[in-house]
């Protein structure tokens, strides 16, 4: 059943990804990029990282595409006609450096030779305590410095961002 | 290891490779901007798969980070398209060779 409904989320969020790159107009790019979204949310919940599906869903399908679709209607693209792929010798070249890529990882993911050292976070320790309770637990106390680092970050990328849209006289 | 790990992996592996595969062929760069995407979000899932198959959280606060680099990026980001599209009337990749000689 599970195996089910992740071939059916992950079929989906491969084939909403394709049309992300193969749409006409860069809105629709933008709405499939939604359901991609959603579909990798809907991936994190059969990995039991619920938290993380929710802010897949509040912080991508939500403030991210927000910002792209904004962009995308004030620049008005919607006249320019670019869908079609040009076949340049670099990005040949490009495409067949990512086809090997492509095998290399398949070679890798699908062997048995990932070994697995088991951590202490047990699925008894998250459903005695609750999977938010564990994770900021480990989030306020081990990893309190990368935690106010990316906050200093989105503070100086809103900062940047202001900067650089602020019309020159 | 877990069950279903590998279609875990090959979901993954797949959605890098066509945000790649995007990011190399588009020359929008709204839509490349969202192939980049698409590949962080085929990281994030291997990231989340190891995580849970090693029982541990350290692949779940790697993507809390990768989300909240993403939104600083699509902030900078988008406000460079804006700029680009003011100065030359397009945001097609091709035309911009301002570090060429």
């Amino acid at each position: 059943m599970e195996l089910v409904f992740l071939l059916i989320c992950g079929g989906l969020a491969v084939i909403s990804s394709l049309l992300v790159i193969f749409a006409r107009s860069t809105l629709h790019s933008a709405l499939w990029m939604v359901f991609s979204f959603f579909m990798v949310a809907i991936i994190y919940v059969l990995l039991h990282a619920q938290f993380l599906a929710m802010l897949q869903v509040i912080v991508y399908a939500g403030a991210i595409m927000m910002f792209i679709i904004f962009a995308i209607m004030m620049l008005n693209l919607r006249h320019e006609k670019d869908a079609k792929v040009n076949t340049r010798v670099s990005k040949v070249v490009g495409v067949a450096a990512l086809i090997v890529l492509f095998l290399e990882m398949m070679l890798v993911s699908l062997g048995n030779s990932l070994s697995a050292v088991q951590g202490p976070i047990t699925d008894t320790l998250v459903a005695t305590h609750g999977r938010v309770a564990v994770i900021s637990n480990f989030l306020f106390a081990d990893y309190l410095l990368p935690f106010e680092v990316v906050s200093i970050l989105l503070t100086a990328g809103v900062i940047g961002a202001v900067v650089l849209a602020k019309r020159v006289k | 290891m877990i069950e279903n790990q590998s279609i875990y992996l090959a979901i993954s592996v797949v959605l890098f490779i066509i945000g790649a595969a995007g990011a190399v062929c588009r020359r929008n760069a709204i839509v490349v901007f969202m192939c980049i995407e698409i590949m962080l979000g085929g990281v994030c899932i291997a990231f989340v798969t190891f995580s849970r198959a090693h029982q541990s959280l350290d692949g779940i606060f790697m993507v809390l980070f990768v989300m909240a680099v993403a939104a600083a990026e699509a902030a900078v980001g988008l406000a460079i398209f804006v700029l680009m599209y003011r100065k030359h009337g397009s945001i097609d990749l091709d035309k911009f060779n301002l570090l060429k000689w």
